[in-house]
């Protein structure tokens, strides 16, 4: 393992390292624009350089592997710091002001590296008209992507990401010298599952989100790490925030599942988590609907659970484990119903991993794996209507999106019949049958776990969380929610996660061991009891103890 | 010096484009020199050029699909080099030098003559489609300079007047 | 001296390989197959003939890069691309005797285990793309390419692949990944492509001069070759002329005369009874000489210690009626037009040149403007870019800033400022709705 000096520290790193990675062991930072640990060295934006004693030339930190003995300067050259100015103000020549009107602002690689590396008393020499690309200045190239060409420092990260990662192949450069400019074929639409990576990718604000432009400063968004709910695959995410409304997903590096890649369709999931039909418990009795509290919603369904003639209750594989274990051990193994969690085929997903392998799902859900380690009952669309049919006094619904047979006016007939329980967040026809509902919130209001088809068990934060919760802003910083604000920071009106319900209920109906605090809590029981969660402990799961936000930031955006 | 006009077929016509027996013997014959497909990209959008006159985007289409290549790879390709036609060109395309020995060997007057006789400037074609102007850098030919590229030929040595004569006989056989 | 590359110049029917093999063609070809691949190598590194592409670099010890125990197939390309501002010596190889061409690539191939042969020209060259076409299908009817040659066992492919417009292509990683089926972009050494080159093959890049030299070396021997010139600067060599000469041309000459000596003997000194001014002595992407500097002698090694570079051995020769400023400006066009991309300082660096000395040449220098060519260049070469061509505009438009400073200064002392764009100015179209004003 080669051993080397970088800027006076001294690291030891695996053989083949660039030094890039190796500075960042020992904890000097080189910056970097084309470089991306998943994507194939260029060496192209040049701003990575470094002095090696002993080298007349400074090196690029990117394509020179680590050598034992080694002696590199970083910040300790004069000649370094003196080309990485040199390369700045080329790159900046040509590139137009317009960070009081760009989306990267904040989370801009450009932005960041010339704060470094250009000196309090710089001025640039370039004096002449700067290069444009008429035509391309605000250029919808595919469902999410805008293209500012003027903007593009063509380091041929979004080319090397259709071509290495996603495989489409679908961006190239056209022309040469300094009128190279990015397009797709013929400029046809940019069509790719995986489209908004590249946008991720860039460094600057020349390929941006459609979704998201013009929405909301990015130093002002919390990041939350969470959990994508698109399918079974598990990528890791990051919820960013700002005041309780979701503005995007951004991918949360996970090399055995992700990289730091996220598809199209994880990704722009994000939206929908904004909408919260229902504030409020409500009871519906004699062709009314009354809001009630709480106290009331708990007190009337405990009388309802213990005077059940028959319990039968629909999960769901898009709830977290923590959630699926209160429902068996409440409603299965202490009330004796019966629990079936409806799963249905959907599209093909696919990601790729830090490895470049492939990992494949037609699984939408997000935790069926868990409800299969659980033990519990798996149906299809057909053993879903089978098991309404029964006719049991007592139905728990505890997510309608659950399957979409729920949807259908066979299911709402079914589940007319005796009184329903109807957990929901979003407008649904079930929510028509439903005796009492239940407001829940969306992902970014809730926390707990998912297993992954790969089985690996990872944890979702709350992203509205309570006062005083520590959150990673989305530049990095680490900051704790600001108390003074006087919007509220849980989730929206009175909707409550399903696990508060549940140990709730446990509560109401005397059953101590399940009158838990937090899903920490339940995960830790979880952990004692079920063989499939022996051994695993909350604190280490998902990597959310990671914050190393100068290596997250400069791959994704 | 008989120059062969360039035949450009029209962008109706390149729009879906299929390579006939003829092209498809070429391209057998060219395959086999390179252990990739990839390789015989330029090749074959040089033959498809000598063939159609210009690489439209269904030729670049037609050459992605034969080669397994995406088309923007393609289209990125073509775009690289300057002497892909990506519209379709004059019959004659004139292509000065326009670099050091060329330009103060009397390169300068004829460009200024030419933008003159044909009323057109550099990127341009005359309205009867006869004649495009092309500034292009040094072909390689310095001392025969100034030089002139007409299609595939050079033209050395040239002054005014030995240029109008080549243009009057290139314009006299269309 | 006899002439040795140029011999078939002048000769009737040169090209056809019954011409050549009558002057003893391919007789190289021949002694090198019995002399094994180890023992040409040797011969062309003792005869200490450089790359004649503009590098310099000894050729025999680029052959012995190439690993020895490298089982897949090896390549060798010959370079033709011949882009080089001023330089016009590989055509006339090409045009009057192709298969001296033909030879040395068979000989070099040989030389270093390579079954296939590339031979990229620039699609400019259609004329000479042929020529050197129809001399491979002759040479593979006589057997000299083609499946075991003369029964020695070794198979040879040699094929033609055309550029299509792109000086960079020349550059030698460009140009394989140009026959891979890509953009022309240079890539990063280490791997050098005696290791790594085209197709992921260990591959020797020659220019079409240097090959042409290997048959005579093999033929005459590496102790003749170095008969020639002087020691680490050996052989015949082809000098371009022209610009503001009497007699323009290509010359063969041995290395080390000196550019006096090929000026004004061999093209006949400058046209119409002028003064020289200035020149370039190995092509454009040399630092320029000053008329004082002309007896400098034209080798690899006496030129660098001037300051300057042999390169291709590309004379471009200005009178004094030229103006410095504006030949700076027409070097930036070209090195603007010709860069890839792909690496910031030359991508920027170049375009921003050419964008001062326009605006310098339009009559609106401004005093800041000379240094910050000289800063532009500075971060351009030594290392910063990932090819030479960042190095091939700093170093001669630094050169003519440094050299002729004074012209600049003239030029920006009675320039005008820059005619502002009159913007139009916006009509006001009454209060805007919702704010109040």
């Amino acid at each position: 393992m080669p051993k080397l000096t970088i800027d006076g520290h001294e690291v030891e790193v695996a053989a083949g390292t660039n030094l890039i990675e190796a500075a960042r062991a020992a904890g000097v930072a080189i910056p970097y624009f084309c470089y991306h640990p998943y994507l194939t060295v260029v060496g192209q934006c040049r701003i990575c350089m470094v002095e090696i004693a002993g080298q007349p030339r400074l090196a690029l930190g990117c394509s020179t592997p680590a050598a034992d003995g080694m002696v590199v300067k970083v910040e300790t050259s004069e000649r370094a710091r003196e080309a990485r100015e040199a390369v700045m103000e080329f790159l900046l020549a040509n590139h137009p002001l317009d960070c009081p009107v760009c989306d990267q602002a904040g989370e801009c690689l450009l932005q960041d590296h010339s704060m470094r590396e250009q000196g309090s008393e710089f001025a640039t020499h370039m004096t002449e008209t700067r290069r444009t690309f008429p035509g391309y200045e605000r250029r919808l190239i595919g469902p999410h992507v805008v293209q500012n060409q003027n903007r593009c420092i063509h380091c041929s990260r979004c080319i090397r990401f259709t071509r290495e990662i996603s495989g489409t192949a679908a961006l190239t450069y056209k022309s040469r010298g300094n009128s190279t400019f990015i397009d797709t074929f013929d400029g046809s639409a940019f069509d790719d599952p995986m489209s908004a990576c590249a946008a991720d990718v860039c460094p600057v604000g020349a390929l941006t989100v459609r979704e998201f432009r013009f929405r909301k400063r990015s130093w002002k968004l919390l990041s939350t790490p969470s959990v994508c709910p698109g399918c079974s695959i598990g990528c890791n995410i990051f919820i960013d925030h700002h005041e309780r409304v979701v503005y995007r997903f951004t991918p949360r590096e996970n090399p055995a599942i992700n990289a730091t890649w996220l598809c199209d369709h994880g990704r722009f999931l994000a939206e929908p988590l904004n909408e919260q039909a229902y504030l409020d418990p409500q009871h519906r009795t004699g062709g009314q609907t009354i809001r009630v509290g709480w106290g009331e919603a708990l007190a009337g369904i405990a009388a309802e659970l213990k005077d059940a003639s028959g319990l039968r209750v629909v999960a769901s594989a898009n709830l977290s484990n923590e959630e699926l274990f209160l429902a068996r051990e409440l409603f299965g193994r202490h009330l004796k119903g019966e629990i079936a969690v409806p799963v249905a085929p959907g599209e093909p997903r696919k990601m790729r991993n830090g490895k470049g392998e492939w990992l494949h799902a037609t699984d939408p859900h997000a935790n069926s794996a868990g409800a299969r380690r659980l033990g519990l009952d798996l149906v299809d669309g057909e053993g879903l209507s089978r098991f309404l049919y029964g006719g049991a006094g007592l139905t728990l619904l505890l997510d309608p999106g659950a399957h979409p047979f729920l949807a259908s006016p066979e299911a709402l007939q079914l589940l007319r019949v005796g009184t329903t329980v109807v957990w929901a967040r979003r407008e649904h026809p079930a929510a028509h049958a439903a005796t009492w509902l239940l407001p829940t919130p969306s992902l970014a209001g809730n926390e707990g776990t998912f297993t992954s088809s790969a089985g690996a068990v990872q944890r979702f934060a709350q992203a509205f969380a309570a006062p005083g919760t520590v959150h990673r802003t989305a530049t990095g910083a680490m900051s704790p929610s600001c108390p003074t604000i006087a919007v509220p920071w849980g989730p929206p009106g009175e909707a409550r996660p399903l696990w508060l319900t549940l140990t709730a209920l446990a509560r109401e109906l005397g059953v101590p061991p399940l009158d838990l605090a937090s899903p920490a809590d339940v995960f830790a029981l979880m952990a004692r009891k079920d063989k499939a969660f022996a051994g695993l402990a909350w604190e280490t799961l998902g990597g959310l103890q990671q914050h190393e936000s100068f290596r997250e930031r400069q791959h994704v955006g | 010096m008989s120059t062969r006009p360039i035949v450009a077929a029209s962008p109706e016509a390149l729009q879906i484009v299929t390579f006939d027996a003829t092209m498809e013997a070429r391209i057998a014959e060219l395959l086999p020199r390179y252990p990739t497909r990839r390789a015989a990209i330029l090749p074959l959008l040089w033959l498809c050029q000598e063939r159609f006159g210009w690489i439209s985007p269904g030729v670049v289409r037609a050459v992605a699909a034969r080669l397994g290549e995406s088309p923007a790879f393609v289209e990125g390709v073509v775009s690289f080099y300057t002497m892909y036609q990506t519209a379709p060109p004059a019959r004659y395309v004139l292509q000065v030098c326009t670099t050091l020995s060329c330009a103060w060997c009397g390169g300068r007057e004829l460009v200024a003559h030419l933008k003159e006789r044909l009323g057109i400037s550099f990127g341009e074609k005359t309205p009867d489609g006869v004649f495009q102007l092309v500034g292009v850098q040094c072909l390689g030919a310095c001392g025969e300079a100034p030089v002139i590229q007409i299609n595939d030929d050079y033209y050395e040595n040239l002054d005014i007047a030995k240029l109008d004569a080549i243009l009057d006989e290139l314009a006299g056989r269309s | 001296m006899e002439p040795v590359l140029l011999r078939a110049r002048g000769v009737s029917d040169s090209r056809s390989i019954a011409t050549y093999l009558a002057a003893g063609g391919y007789e190289g070809w021949k002694k090198a197959l019995g002399m094994g691949p180890d023992a040409v190598t040797k011969e062309v590194l003792d005869s200490e003939l450089r790359g004649r592409g503009g590098a310099g670099f000894p050729t025999g010890r680029k052959w012995s890069f190439v690993p020895k125990d490298h089982p897949g197939p090896r390549y060798l390309v010959c370079n033709a691309d011949e882009s080089e501002p001023g330089t016009f010596k590989d055509r006339e190889i090409i045009e009057y005797d192709p298969h001296q061409v033909v030879e040395g690539v068979a000989i070099a191939s040989f030389a270093i285990k390579a079954n296939t042969a590339y031979i990229y020209i620039r699609g400019e060259f259609v004329r000479w793309a042929r020529i050197l076409e129809d001399a491979i299908a002759e040479a593979r009817q006589r057997g000299f390419v083609g499946k075991n040659v003369m029964g020695s066992g070794f198979d040879l492919d040699v094929w033609v692949h055309r550029g299509a417009g792109a000086y960079i292509c020349g550059e030698e990683t460009a140009l394989l990944e140009s026959i891979e089926g890509k953009r022309g972009f240079p890539r990063l050494k280490p791997p050098f492509p005696a290791v790594v080159g085209v197709f992921g093959q260990p591959t020797v890049i020659n220019n079409v001069e240097t090959l042409a030299c290997v048959p005579h070396i093999i033929v005459r021997g590496a102790a003749w070759f170095a008969s020639i010139g002087r020691p680490k600067n050996t052989g015949p060599k082809l000098f371009c002329v022209s610009g503001h000469v009497n007699r323009p041309g290509v010359f063969e000459l041995p290395l080390g005369v000196t550019f006096r000596e090929i000026i004004e003997e061999h093209a006949g000194g400058v046209r119409g009874g002028r003064q020289l001014k200035a020149f370039f002595p190995g092509g454009s992407s040399a630092p320029i000489l000053t008329a004082a500097e002309v007896d400098t002698m034209a080798d690899f090694d006496a030129c660098a210690a001037a300051g300057t570079m042999l390169g291709s051995g590309g004379i471009i020769v200005f009178d004094d009626t030229v103006d410095m400023v504006d030949v700076a400006d027409n070097v930036a066009h070209f090195y603007a037009h010709e860069s890839c991309g792909q690496c910031t300082p030359c991508r920027e660096g170049s375009d921003w040149c050419m964008d001062i000395l326009d605006r310098i040449v339009a009559g609106h220098g401004r005093p800041a403007d000379p240094d910050t060519l000289l800063r532009i260049c500075r971060f351009s070469s030594a290392g910063m870019t990932i090819c030479p061509l960042g190095d091939a505009f700093a170093l001669p438009i630094s050169s003519i800033v440094n050299k002729y400073r004074s012209e600049f200064e003239r030029r920006i002392a009675s320039a005008t400022p820059l005619p502002q764009k009159k913007q139009p100015v916006l009509p006001w179209a009454g209060p805007c709705p919702g704010f109040g004003i």
